[in-house]
């Protein structure tokens, strides 16, 4: 959760798009829902159940499936009807459970429990959905459908994140199909799994004969229980700005501000649309364009403009946005704009040799998707580095590197990958877990890539944020940020390492191994020495908010399961007012295993 | 036959931009100092942070990728193929590898590491820092060593972080060496370091490190640093007040209105000139290892002297030290260019030979991979070469590896001396200045014809004095396999002047001519001798990028041969935003040559113009 709100809060402000919620108050927004459907405040579930608690209230949507039958009727349909669409939403699916979101009711991204598995398909959680015909003969009815490109599920119990940008298909004035739908991106968890996939048709189970441009959100509900909230979405059906013919005046000479000259211009000119490439040379020239902006409606639009040199961008005879820029620079402006023909002026002076010449304009409307106002050509594309992959296909795999931590740069990092597919990021100063993930393992391009300035490294599957602090504590005191150990190194057996370390507040060494179980890591800290204070130890499990001890020796906090054999977790309030779970030590070691 | 052979060289050499030399010389550097090249397996990137030469006959590398290699039969004595087992792996940009006692000592970013393999299976299972470094995060904040010192102390060096200027102060003891004794205890030793990728101890004890031309570092240059100095850079100061600093010193105690270093060094002693001055772009871009030869022979033709690499240039050039009034001073003279990447390090083989490990990764150099491994030896053969230079009251004397000419060395015409300095400042590089051209006063030629002393009008004290012997020959006729050095002059011994008589400066005789050598460019190879005079060639090559961009290139900016001149007297990097080394100001060249050359790369611009209508 907490990972997830921070991607949420990061995300708002950069793109600006605004999501309406779907309100899980209640079931009005859904069309006609069935009885299996209900709104509650929490849902529990272990990695194990293949049911749902729940806890009475508002927030969540709930299925529970009636007698397990299949019933058509038991999907749920928004009152909503889209065409291209942004939807997020989280979800919770119990051990086994299958569900799915229909796009337009049409085309389906599969949910479903595909936790731990090596490899996945169409079927499995991420996927696009097959297509199925009867005529193509028996065993051959199914087809298309679209593998995630990993595994990126979380374990069964544990709140999942899903986002969909959606492009619906396009018809003609006869209503005959002209474009095919495209799944412009499906990310699961925050790794994107689909990317500008073009479906053909529509899934199996659509509950419609025939494509159209517009449909229902359809949650399917007759596979069994699932758990859905935070849903919210945007979409794009409304009219957009656009820009009619540009006329051009073009000057040459040393212009240091984009202020338009008194001389006459060298030429003008008239093209169809916004384009640098008329300027025949490099530099030292200022070029004022010309434009009609045809506003459709009454609304704010968010200008965003992008030039080598200087330049200005004016509606209306107002300056929205002036300054010297790189081409890569967006810059945004926005403005109110009444229905209507205004005028649009862009001024543009390049003063210096270097760099490439390019000209972008684009415009945002809520509601309605960015569309370039220029030229394709006239704004260069970014050059993307190949990634340099650090595999751990064979055996264990060790790599230092920095790492970002919850927004900071750490700088003693030693990721550890395993064959078995579950690795992890440790701060080797605070003997702490940053990270695990699942999938493949390292990132290591901005590491190695040229001079690899970020010098960091990044997880290459389904990762989760760990709190980054030691975890032992003395009895009754409280956890602090940092830890003053002394970091003693670490030993290989089986290629896999146990951290060491002296624990001056305890006077005792610590040994810390980490190692890959079953689906998740097996933790096991060790207290090695005789000191007085070794039976006053504990282990913190977690700090935050949502913290839910579900049965004895079973906890979750948002992201993750911790399991463990042995003494009885106490969940305390912590003087910041989130809560903390602790095992006290009851000998010289303690076992607890990540799960997610 | 022949002939074909020596055109196909030259053409080669242009294209590579490693202009031959124009005199026609008949020996090369390859004919007595030879480049053997070990081969890497494909999937390896052996990127070279560090060497480590081992007692059972193995090499071992460590990388900028974080890996620990033994080379088994690097000295490919019964075949020529190597094996590489990978001993550690998982460490964080190793940049300096030691070997001692059964045990491995690296640098990673953040920490001196101890590793062990205490199962003997071959592969590294017990990691242990022997110490933790600070660190901001910033790429630049690299760490160099450790170099073991007779005690047993490790050595490690820490580079400032890049923010536009070298910084010290985000992480300590950036901008120091350091001392690590085994158990532990870190003791600052000097500060005012930039980029010290390379140091070591001679074998009088005394710690000499490679450092590159940057802010406050007019040039490249190696310094002696004893405990408390302080070697120019300010970035690290921060940590002068910290307890245990042994130097007491701020920034504002140094000076920054662009005079050169020693001026600076007058004013407050705890500046510590340089030993020896590598003029930039001359004598390498990036100065980075040092190594004096101990092998007695073995090595080369001058025990006891210094060869110092150039990551940029892939070069080792050689360094001779005296002592004078208790400061070392000495030459820089080239030695060995064309290695296959850029040179980090330098160690000596267990027969003498020299292995030599290359990265150019995020700086580019002339040589053309990515990273290599390769060994120098010397195959016996004398050269003749400068063997030493020594300051004397009025002058200096010249020793060479074989008698000379006795006519050569009494014509004035066979030399040309100048001296100049560079600017001490914190912008980044120095233009060369105070440039004088120098006369000589007299000659002296020994008994044996192996030393030649002259006495010059006007030897300037801590200037760089740049000697072209360019008329002297040995009994045969042939001309220095090297004509060029540079003496820093820090001190000025005493003794007496030399009597003798003057140079036959009236006897004007051309002992060199321009060879004109038309290649199917025109009179490229007339620009040639330009390029490589006034060291252009050293960053740029006409049709490939090497440290700078190539000449073509420059020419598609359609700048005036104007515009051209200005740009290389001052030059502006924001032009070359994908360039990570910034050009030096080269305003010491002559405004004729300068649009000469620049004439000549706009007029590359047609020739490409008229390729492409083809």
């Amino acid at each position: 959760m907490k990972k997830l709100l921070f991607t949420l809060l990061l995300a708002a402000p950069l793109c600006a798009w605004a999501q309406q919620a779907i309100p899980l108050t209640d079931l009005s927004a859904f069309d006609q829902p069935s009885k299996n459907w209900t709104i509650e405040q929490a849902v529990f579930s272990t990695y194990a159940d293949t049911a749902l608690q729940v806890s009475p209230g508002k927030g969540v949507l709930v299925n529970t499936l009636r007698g397990g039958k299949y019933h058509r009727t038991d999907d749920l349909k928004s009152k909503m009807q889209h065409g291209d669409i942004r939807l997020l939403v989280d979800f919770m699916l119990p051990k086994g459970m299958n569900s799915g979101i229909y796009l337009q009711g049409r085309y389906e991204v599969q949910l479903y429990d595909s936790w731990g598995k090596k490899t996945v398909k169409y079927s499995d959680c991420g996927g696009i959905y097959e297509r199925w015909d009867d005529n193509r003969g028996k065993g051959k009815e199914g087809y298309e459908g679209y593998a995630p490109r990993q595994n990126a599920s979380k374990a069964p119990g544990l709140w999942q994140t899903l986002e969909i940008d959606f492009q619906a298909p396009r018809f003609d004035a006869n209503g005959k199909k002209i474009a095919n739908a495209i799944f412009k991106k499906v990310i699961l968890n925050g790794l994107v799994v689909q990317e500008n996939i073009e479906v053909s048709g529509m899934t199996r189970g659509a509950i419609f004969d025939k494509e159209a441009p517009f449909g229902p959100i359809l949650i399917q509900g007759d596979h069994g229980p699932v758990a859905f909230r935070n849903l919210r979405y945007e979409t794009y059906e409304k009219p957009t700005a656009s820009l009619g013919e540009v006329s051009y005046d073009y000057y040459t000479g040393k212009f240091t501000d984009p202020i338009i000259p008194t001389t006459k211009p060298v030429s003008t000119g008239k093209i169809p649309a916004l384009t640098y490439r008329v300027i025949p040379v490099n530099n030292d020239y200022l070029i004022h364009y010309k434009a009609e902006l045809t506003i459709p409606e009454d609304d704010n639009y968010e200008f965003q403009t992008y030039w080598t040199g200087s330049g200005e961008l004016k509606v209306d005879g107002v300056v929205l946005n002036k300054g010297a820029h790189w081409f890569n620079e967006m810059v945004p402006a926005s403005t109110f704009l009444k229905a209507g023909k205004h005028a649009l002026e862009i001024i543009h002076i390049k003063d210096f040799p270097w760099g490439p010449k390019a000209l972008g304009l684009q415009v945002k409307r809520i509601g309605a998707r960015l569309v370039s106002l220029h030229d394709r050509t006239s704004l260069l594309d970014p050059d993307a580095v190949g990634l340099i992959e650090v595999k751990a296909n064979a055996e264990p795999v060790l790599q230092r590197s920095f790492a970002f931590h919850q927004g900071k740069k750490k700088t003693h990092v030693i990721h550890v990958g395993d064959p078995a597919g579950l690795h992890y990021s440790y701060d080797l100063k605070q003997g702490a877990i940053l990270q695990v993930w699942r999938g493949k393992f390292l990132d290591a391009t901005q590491m190695w890539d040229n001079r690899g300035e970020p010098q960091t490294s990044e997880p290459l599957g389904l990762t989760v944020v760990q709190d980054g602090k030691f975890p032992l504590v003395l009895a009754h005191q409280a956890q602090p940020d940092s830890t003053d150990l002394v970091y003693k190194g670490y030993r290989l057996e089986a290629g896999l390492p146990i951290f060491m370390y002296d624990w001056p507040a305890a006077k005792l060494r610590v040994e810390d191994r980490i190692q890959p179980a079953g689906n998740g890591l097996k933790r096991t800290l060790t207290l090695v020495g005789a000191s007085p204070q070794k039976s006053d130890v504990e282990a913190v499990l977690a700090t935050g908010h949502h913290l839910s001890i579900l049965q004895n020796g079973l906890a979750s906090q948002p992201g993750n399961f911790m399991e463990w054999k042995g003494a009885t977790a106490e969940l305390l309030k912590t003087a910041a007012g989130a809560s903390q779970i602790r095992v006290p030590f009851t000998g010289a070691q303690f076992t607890y295993d990540l799960i997610w | 036959m022949m002939k074909k052979y020596t055109a196909f060289v030259l053409l080669f050499a242009v294209a590579l931009g490693a202009f031959a030399q124009t005199k026609p010389t008949s020996k090369k550097e390859q004919d007595y100092y030879e480049i053997k090249t070990l081969p890497i397996p494909k999937e390896i990137y052996l990127e070279v942070g560090g060497l480590a030469t081992m007692p059972d006959g193995r090499l071992a590398v460590s990388t900028r990728r974080g890996e620990i290699w033994i080379v088994e039969n690097p000295y490919q004595k019964s075949s020529h193929q190597t094996y590489y087992r990978r001993f550690a792996s998982g460490l964080h940009e190793v940049l300096g590898l030691a070997y001692k006692d059964g045990a491995f000592y690296c640098s990673q970013r953040g920490e001196l590491t101890k590793i062990t393999d205490t199962d003997r299976d071959g592969v590294a299972d017990l990691y242990e820092p022997i110490y933790t470094f600070d660190l901001s995060g910033n790429y630049h904040e690299y760490t160099y060593g450790p170099v073991i010192d007779k005690n047993g102390d490790m050595w490690v060096s820490l580079n400032l972080a890049w923010v536009g200027f070298g910084e010290g102060k985000f992480a300590k003891w950036r901008g120091w060496f350091v001392k690590i004794s085994p158990d532990g205890k870190m003791e600052p030793f000097a500060g005012g370091l930039r980029s010290p990728a390379g140091y070591s101890f001679n074998d009088e004890g005394d710690l000499f490190y490679g450092e590159n031309q940057g802010d406050w570092v007019g040039s490249g240059r190696v310094t002696h640093l004893a405990k408390g100095e302080f070697a120019g850079n300010p970035g690290g100061l921060k940590w002068a007040k910290e307890p245990n600093s042994p130097l007491k010193l701020s920034l504002e105690e140094i000076q920054d209105n662009g005079s050169p270093m020693f001026e600076a060094a007058k004013k407050n002693p705890k500046i510590k000139l340089p030993a020896v001055w590598f003029p930039h772009a001359i004598m390498g871009i990036s100065t980075s290892d040092i190594l004096q030869d101990t092998t007695k022979g073995k090595f080369s033709p001058f025990p006891g002297q210094y060869f110092v690499a150039d990551q940029g240039q892939s070069k080792v050039m050689r360094m001779g030290l005296e002592k004078v009034n208790g400061v070392y001073q000495g030459f820089a003279i080239n030695y060995r260019e064309g290695f296959q990447s850029g040179i980090l390090r330098e160690r000596f083989g267990l027969d003498g030979s020299m292995f030599v490990g290359m990265t150019s990764r995020g700086w580019g150099s002339t040589g053309k991979d990515d990273f290599g491994l390769q060994r120098l030896f010397w195959n016996g053969n004398m050269p003749f070469e400068i063997d030493m230079i020594k300051a004397k009251s009025d002058g200096f004397e010249f020793s060479f590896t074989q008698p000379v000419d006795a006519n050569s060395v009494k014509k004035a015409a066979s030399y040309a001396i100048r001296s100049y300095i560079y600017k001490y400042q914190h912008q980044y590089g120095s233009p060369i200045i105070e440039l004088k051209d120098l006369k000589i006063k007299g000659v002296e030629v020994s008994a044996d014809r192996k030393k030649v002393r002259i006495s010059i009008d006007g030897i300037r004290q801590f200037f760089i004095h740049e000697f072209t012997l360019k008329g002297v020959l040995n009994e045969n006729g042939e001309p220095l396999l090297h004509e060029t050095a540079y003496y820093t002059l820090n001190e000025i011994p005493a003794g007496p002047v030399l009597v003798a008589a003057a140079p036959q400066d009236q006897i004007f005789t051309k002992v060199t001519e321009v060879r004109v050598v038309k290649n199917s460019l025109g009179n490229d190879l007339g620009i040639a001798s330009l390029l490589k005079k006034h060291t252009c060639s050293a960053c740029h090559a006409k049709d490939s990028k090497l440290i700078g961009p190539a000449f073509t290139e420059i020419a598609k900016r359609n700048y005036s041969n104007q515009q051209i001149l200005e740009l290389v007297y001052k030059p502006n990097p924001q032009n070359w935003p994908d360039y990570a080394t910034e050009m030096a100001p080269m305003s010491h060249v002559p405004k004729a040559d300068v649009l000469k050359i620049a004439g000549w790369i706009n007029g590359l611009r047609e020739k490409e113009g008229l390729k492409n209508r083809d």
